[in-house]
């Protein structure tokens, strides 16, 4: 029955009466059955909806009736336009992702016997709330590689494959010793006969190579180019440049000798950080430590950042959600009479014909109940923004429920703007919501 | 005849009634003022604050105490953590708010006062006045009548330090802003960096540019520029961010740099402070830090605290913040607890067991376990200027709320301490708009 | 087992197959297996991660992250949940939560089961048009509902009531239970229900007996869901109650003023979370059993 017939009945309604007492007891039938739900929707949601719609145009203290100034802060604030978008990302996004990633897994589990642990395992984040499932994630994505899980997974790898340096944090004490690609560079040169100073400060007493003693300055000698490399600090700081009692020398890093861009020779410090470059041809050279001694660890990508947090945020949703689109898809699949697919199958079709052309489009309204329910979900999605998104990002990965909250709950109470934002809410929804409907009645 | 002598027998009991009902209407009239016998004194009082878990605990001592001298009050009370504002204020909303509530926002209990909310503590204008001082009395007076008084107090002119940083640093607490930025360096050429910021919430940053604002600008153009007196983009607001990008400037010397600092929130910052392998040499925060966090090393030999050094040889002042008792309702209970709150004795049973500084004056400093908490309450109690912690005076939308405002603003500082104009002109807009809807 | 041709010239009896090669073997033959379990444990690690969080104290969690365990085990305490169980105010709540998670759960569904037949199978006019605008309810967030409700309570006197929360989850449970139970109602052969009906059998019986039991599966999956999300309910405990308070204001109102309690948290998760799991389970059975009775043609 369609509302296309409707008209057509309400008129002929009061003909019928009398001609047809059941038709008014299966209204009151009808009724009956649906009393419940309609008082609880009725007082619970319709209500306070309509009360907030008629809020949204007063001032936020209830006092004036300011027509649309709302709305238009709703488009004019930078914050607000963020949420819009961060929605739309997520709209576009998460829907079909999840119902996808539902149905591969419900169809995957279908044939294994150890379905149940699967499934538990994907469901087990729903059962966690939405506030201690964002902090686990956080925790997850915390930028520090000691304190990150995802992160410290990343390291692993990076640093097989690029070894961090002997001194990654230090620095040049000095102007004259100055930066040059990753190493560092004596920017005077150098001549033999001449004694050089390469101090660096950063390093932590314990990062100080092992087996280092009092740093010392070499005797100069001809012909050859002598120098120390120490930890140009004591406590109060010391004199930059000025080796002095108690600055302890680096042992075992690699010093390089250039003359005119080519490198000549090398040499390792010794325990008191001195090394030597012996039987040198006059001229000028230059002194360096190489890039390798100053490579970075791994410092942590920065996850909960301005660019990555929505798609981080994004990820600990679909890790909640995608258990639910499983559990109801898997349940829609058992509803699917086995004959139907036997006959399928037996037709002689491959696995992926008969899931392409039999089991899917009979799984149609359960997909499409899943990816309804998981747009309208997206729009609505706060819990999991709030927990995982650390304070500082939260502009960048607003959302419309969020920002509904905050300015509505979060203390400044601004309920005129607040049940604006409501309102776009609700309105966003509807056309999807008709559209779906639409199909459902021509499906059925 | 007969009435003769009937009359003196009628008059003894009618005297001797009177006399009884005379007694009782004087009695019923002892809830007014000071003088009040404690034992008469009976009701409920229904309290709501954030103090949760251990502080929860010694606030109920506290209740626990005045019980003992009013036995006939019940007191009940009910955490709300962080959410205090939000929850008093849709319960406000609701028409059933609690008796007396303590929050942290003076904003927030302006916003009370205007929506003619609260009922006046003028009964307690005098006690508090002789205990705490002028600075206090006034901090909690709109419009001539005394609504709010400050009940914990917290010293955010404050910077902890890790003892064994310091000495392989070779430095020692600074006391002038020039030394304490020459020491920062200092600490960065020993290896470690000198800042641990906790730039993943808003507040911490707010604190630092008021104290640096106070000093650099004097409590005069301060209290104008909380009420917005002045813009933003003042000339006195754009030299205090300068001098606030040379702490934030060098990510080297931030504990995780930058974009680490604005994901690392409160608690983790000053545990990379308060450890034993230290990520960060200080942290500038209030006398509350030690609180937050289960700290494996110990006051004093692990850990110390030393004032917010003075700015081109400002005098000392001290931006404090704290919990203020504020009363919706107005009975003789709610009057005898209010009351109790500014007695010394309130302050002294939570201060003996820890982690609480009173403005009260009349409080023995040795009542405080450790020398870092008892300097701590000189400070505020011996404070010419005392000043409450701007962001909280603000309205909530502009000086409290995480996300927007200037919470948001000090953390895209943060991102780019160069972008000083910037910075003043998102704040001025956004108090423009904070201001106006208020 | 495919001996080589070799070995059978030989007559050697086929060596023992080394295990690494056996199990690739199997692998190989059932990638779909290997995914699975690639998948399932990836699925499970930032939970099994927390669990180990709320198994370490806090100054080491501070320091380190929760993997350190696996080079010192010594570290693993249980002192987190000792407190936890020694907060007769977590305890109580337990109790709380589970009378409004079951209140909420069980009426919900009775009702939607109701209207979601009469939209399925009953006639009458204007039937489609309230549908959608039941489902269509579905947006409207419960933030938005907060205030008026509040004020609503407190006039009434059921503010900081089990009942009164019971009411506000079951309605807005009510759209989404009411769009999903008929999708699942209208999936029933048509025959089955007017054989019934010709039969005589009223609508009540028709219900009771034909649809019930064939919307079982349908009905448990609801079920789950919405025992869930009242069992994980904070917003709205929150504002519509004080001192009746489920797990997760107990937890939320333990917050120190700053920042997260990881050490209050991570226990307190799972202690929680092992009912709506054990609730999981025993719907996951029923499912099962619906299919093996028959009752699925």
């Amino acid at each position: 029955m369609s509302g296309k017939s409707v008209a057509l009945k309400s008129s002929a309604c009061r003909a019928l009466a009398a001609a047809e007492p059941g038709l008014w007891r299966r209204y009151a039938l009808a009724f009956g059955f649906l009393l419940p739900a309609l008082f609880l929707l009725g007082i619970w949601i319709v209500y306070p909806t309509v009360r907030t719609i008629v809020r949204s145009f007063f001032s936020d203290s209830g006092g004036r009736f300011v027509w649309f100034d709302n709305y238009k802060q709703l488009f004019t604030s930078d914050i607000l336009r963020t949420a819009i978008k961060n929605n739309a990302i997520w709209v576009a996004v998460v829907p079909a992702l999840v119902t996808a990633i539902g149905l591969i897994f419900a169809v995957l589990t279908e044939r294994v016997s150890w379905s149940l642990a699967f499934k538990t395992a994907v469901f087990m984040p729903l059962a966690v709330s939405a506030f201690a499932a964002g902090i686990t994630w956080r925790l997850v994505y915390l930028k520090d590689p000691d304190q990150g899980a995802l992160n410290a997974g990343i390291r692993v790898a990076k640093d097989a494959v690029s070894v961090p340096g002997v001194l990654s944090e230090a620095s040049p004490s000095t102007p004259a010793l100055s930066r040059n690609g990753g190493g560092l560079v004596l920017r005077p040169s150098s001549r033999p006969g001449q004694v050089v100073r390469l101090g660096l400060t950063g390093i932590p007493p314990e990062g100080v190579p092992r087996g280092a003693v009092q740093a010392v300055t070499p005797v100069p000698k001809p012909g050859a180019i002598d120098g120390v490399v120490w930890r140009d600090f004591k406590p109060g700081g010391g004199q930059p440049g000025q080796v002095e009692q108690g600055e302890l020398g680096l042992p075992g890093v690699t010093v390089q000798l250039e003359q005119n861009g080519k490198r000549v020779a090398s040499s390792t410090t010794e325990s008191d950080g001195r090394f030597a470059f012996a039987d040198l041809k006059p001229g000028s050279y230059r002194v360096g430590i190489g890039a390798k001694t100053f490579a970075q660890p791994f410092a942590g990508i920065s996850w909960l950042g301005a660019s990555l947090i929505t798609p981080a945020v994004i990820i600990a949703y679909i890790w909640i959600w995608a258990g639910f689109a499983m559990v109801v898809i898997a349940a829609g699949l058992s509803a699917i009479p086995r004959d139907v697919l036997e006959a399928a199958r037996t037709d002689g079709g491959t696995e992926w014909q008969v899931f392409r052309r039999v089991t899917v489009p009979l799984l149609a309204p359960v997909l499409s109940v899943v990816f309804i329910t998981m747009v309208i979900n997206v729009l609505k999605v706060f819990d999991i923004v709030i927990a995982v998104a650390p304070e500082s990002v939260q502009s960048n990965s607003n959302v419309l429920a969020l920002a509904l909250w905050r300015t509505a709950f979060s203390g400044s109470a601004q309920f005129g703007v607040g049940s604006a934002i409501a309102v776009f809410i609700f309105v966003l929804v509807i056309p999807i919501l008709l559209l779906n409907i639409r199909r459902f009645k021509r499906d059925a | 005849m007969t009435t003769r002598r009937i009359a003196p027998w009628i008059l003894l009991p009618a005297v001797a009634l009177a006399a009884v009902v005379a007694g009782c209407g004087g009695g019923g009239g002892a809830g007014k003022g000071a003088t009040a016998k404690a034992q008469n004194v009976s009701g409920s009082v229904s309290v709501m604050g954030i103090w949760v878990g251990e502080e929860q605990k010694s606030f109920q001592a506290v209740i626990d105490d005045f019980r003992s001298r009013f036995p006939g009050v019940k007191v009940t009370y009910t955490p709300a953590g962080n959410n205090l504002p939000t929850v008093l204020t849709t319960a406000v909303q609701g028409g059933s708010p609690p008796d007396v509530a303590v929050p942290a926002q003076p904003g927030l209990v302006n916003s009370f006062v205007r929506q003619h909310k609260l009922k006046p503590l003028d009964f307690a204008r005098r006690t508090t006045l002789a205990n705490f001082g002028r600075a206090i009395v006034d901090l909690g007076t709109v419009d001539g009548s005394f609504y709010s008084l400050v009940y914990k107090a917290d010293n955010k002119s404050t910077v902890f330090y890790n003892v064994q940083a310091y000495q392989d640093a070779g430095v020692t607490p600074a006391s002038d802003w020039d030394a304490f930025l020459a020491d920062a360096q200092t600490i960065k050429a020993s290896g470690l960096p000198a800042y641990s910021i906790p730039g993943g919430e808003g507040w911490p940053l707010t604190d630092l540019f008021e104290n640096i604002y106070l000093r650099t600008a004097g409590p005069a153009k301060y209290d104008a520029l909380s009420r917005h007196g002045i813009a933003w983009t003042d000339p006195s607001v754009k030299r205090a961010l300068g001098e606030m990008a040379k702490v934030l400037d060098d990510p080297r010397n931030i504990a995780g740099g930058t974009s680490g600092a604005l994901q690392t929130d409160f608690p983790t910052a000053v545990g990379n402070v308060l450890a034993t392998n230290p990520k960060a040499a200080q942290i500038i925060e209030g006398d509350f830090v030690p609180g937050v966090v289960t700290s494996p090393i110990k006051p004093v030999t692990g850990y110390g605290e030393f004032t917010f050094p003075s700015i081109d040889r400002s005098p000392p002042v001290v931006v404090g913040a704290g919990n203020l008792v504020i009363a919706f309702r107005d009975t003789p209970a709610i009057r005898a607890f209010v009351n109790y709150l500014t007695t010394p004795r309130a302050a002294e049973v939570w201060i003996k067991r820890g982690g609480f500084v009173s403005a009260n004056k009349k409080v023995p400093s040795s009542s405080y376990l450790d020398s870092i908490l008892r300097k701590a309450a000189q400070d505020v109690t011996e404070a010419q200027t005392f000043r409450f912690d701007m962001s909280d005076e603000q309205p909530v939308g502009f000086g409290g709320t995480p996300g927007q405002g200037e919470w948001k603003i000090f953390q895209d500082f943060l991102r780019n301490p160069k972008n000083i104009n910037g910075t003043t002109r998102a704040l001025e807009s956004a108090a423009v708009k904070a201001y106006k809807g208020s | 087992m495919m001996a080589t041709a070799a070995e059978v010239l030989t007559h050697k009896p086929a060596l023992a197959e080394p295990r690494s090669r056996k199990i690739v073997r199997v692998l190989a033959k059932s990638p779909v297996q290997f995914a699975l379990l690639v998948l399932g444990l990836l699925w499970l690690l930032p939970t099994f991660g927390l669990l180990i969080t709320s198994l370490l104290s806090p100054v080491d969690f501070q320091v380190k992250g929760w993997w350190q365990v696996f080079s010192a085990p010594h570290k693993l305490t249980w002192s987190n949940y000792d407190a936890i169980f020694h907060n007769s105010t977590i305890l109580h709540s337990l109790l709380t939560t589970g009378e409004i998670a079951i209140g909420a759960t069980l009426l919900p569904i009775f009702v939607a089961a109701l209207a979601a037949y009469a939209f399925a199978w009953l006639e009458f006019p204007g039937r489609d048009w309230l549908f959608i605008l039941v489902i269509a309810l579905l947006v409207v967030p419960l933030q938005m509902a907060l205030i008026p409700i509040f004020s609503l309570y407190n006039t009434i006197g059921i503010y900081d009531t089990v009942i009164g929360l019971i009411l506000f989850h079951t309605a807005f449970g009510l759209p989404f239970a009411v769009f999903f139970l008929r999708n699942f109602f209208i999936g029933i052969p048509r025959d089955l229900i007017e054989a019934a009906r010709i039969d005589g059998a009223s609508e009540i019986y028709i219900f009771v007996r034909v649809i019930l039991p064939l919307g079982l599966p349908a009905i448990a999956s609801l079920g789950i869901f919405q025992f869930l999300w009242t069992w994980n309910d904070l917003l709205v405990a929150l504002t519509l109650a004080r001192s009746t308070q489920p797990i997760t204001v107990a937890i939320f109102s333990q917050l120190r003023t700053f920042g997260s309690n990881i050490e209050i948290i991570a226990p307190a998760t799972f202690v929680s979370l092992i009912i709506p799991l054990a609730v999981f389970f025993a719907f996951q059975r029923y499912f099962v059993q619906g299919l093996l009775a028959g009752s699925i043609k």
